[in-house]
């Protein structure tokens, strides 16, 4: 991909033990903004359904009166879909079931900075 | 007027005779303007008499209108004209649960259930029909068909088991935890406020919708089934995860509780409401 501002964020996330795809994505429209994803993803795909499950999830959390959403993971039989928002951008992380998830949530929460 | 009914009144306005007018009742229903759904099915019936669905639709306005008589009576011309109508059987079931018939609740639901398998709201409503009778009967000590007193008895056991069901999983603890059907109703738990409010339906009602994303996003990602949700706020961390019949669990705790132990305590209640469910087939 391009050099642009998540360049750094997404090599990062890509080296963790099972990562398969890393992307910045728009929350409200679900568009990628940058990626870095292996050969096979579809990362508009990813992108849509990430994005469009984390905006449910902020708009429901603040419907039920459980404030801001931070990090947010999805657990299924096949592979995980990790996600953190801040200002309209969605950092999206794609993992096989391997992955070790708990260091991926302290890498993105530590790249939660870049999406500002 | 939403576009998807003006879109559908213009087609029934050219075409006085078409068959849109079930999918127009259906969508005035939906959008809870159920005067004139009314309007639309009984039109639609003067020009389709026989037709199995217009009267489904008639009936289901009904039920909505709080006319549950009036709904039954239509239904029951539904199996008239189509005797294996799994809407029918299904509504009739609900009416008859209402009007606190549960032996014949439980026929009519159980005929529905065997015609369509995939249902899960008719798989929970049986499954409380179940309950419900077998409570009565424990209650009339097994003397007859239970009458008003023992099915009032059934229903306050129920409604404790459902309330106490997790609260020795869930302890004194900084949690709380919901089991919620395949319409976001609460069917067990507690969701209650630090000031004491129970907001159990509105946290339920509001968080069903991010089950439905989910199970969206691994079918199109092919990821096979969901497990869980887990995701964290400013106030609280909130995991959901999937039982039987398109039910779902949902555990709320405070920020100070690790993230590792609202997993297992999920786990936990997952297993406690799917047990509870099963006890009934």
């Amino acid at each position: 991909m391009s050099a642009s501002q998540f360049e750094g964020v997404l090599s990062l996330l890509i080296r963790q033990r099972g990562v398969l795809g890393c992307l910045v994505v728009g929350e409200a429209d679900g568009i990628v903004v940058d990626s870095n994803v292996q050969v096979g993803v579809q990362s508009n795909v990813v992108a849509a359904l990430a994005a469009a499950l984390y905006r449910k999830a902020r708009l429901c959390s603040a419907a039920a009166g459980l404030s801001t959403v931070g990090f947010l993971q999805l657990e299924a039989e096949r592979g995980h879909i990790c996600a953190i928002g801040r200002d309209g951008l969605v950092l999206v992380t794609l993992a096989e079931p391997r992955a070790h998830i708990g260091r991926i949530r302290g890498a993105m929460l530590e790249s939660l900075g870049a999406l500002a | 007027m939403s576009e998807e009914i003006r879109r559908l009144s213009e087609e029934l306005a050219r075409d006085p005779s078409s068959l849109v007018f079930l999918q127009l009742g259906e969508a005035l229903r939906r959008a809870g303007q159920l005067d004139l759904g009314l309007k639309v099915a009984h039109r639609g019936l003067e020009r389709h008499a026989h037709n199995a669905d217009a009267h489904d639709l008639l009936a289901r306005i009904r039920v909505d209108r709080g006319e549950l008589q009036d709904a039954f009576d239509e239904w029951d011309m539904v199996l008239r004209l189509a005797p294996n109508h799994v809407g029918a059987c299904k509504g009739m079931g609900y009416v008859l649960f209402k009007q606190g018939k549960l032996p014949e609740a439980e026929s009519h639901l159980s005929t529905a259930a065997t015609h369509d398998r995939d249902d899960a709201s008719i798989a929970t409503a049986l499954r409380m029909v179940r309950r419900l009778l077998r409570y009565a009967h424990v209650a009339s000590n097994g003397n007859g068909t239970p009458g008003h007193a023992e099915l009032l008895a059934a229903q306050r056991r129920v409604e404790e088991e459902a309330r106490l069901l997790f609260a020795d999983i869930l302890g004194d603890g900084e949690h709380t935890a919901l089991l919620l059907n395949s319409d976001g109703l609460v069917a067990a738990g507690l969701y209650v406020t630090a000031d004491g409010e129970d907001v159990s339906q509105e946290v339920g009602a509001a968080l069903t919708g991010v089950r439905d994303e989910a199970v969206r996003a691994v079918r199109h990602l092919d990821l096979g089934a969901w497990k869980a949700v887990m995701y964290e706020t400013d106030l609280a961390i909130v995991a959901l995860a999937p039982a039987i019949d398109e039910s779902m669990v949902l555990v709320a705790a405070g920020r100070s509780v690790p993230l590792g132990f609202v997993r297992r305590v999920l786990e936990r209640c997952v297993q406690r409401a799917t047990a509870w469910l099963e006890e009934v087939a």
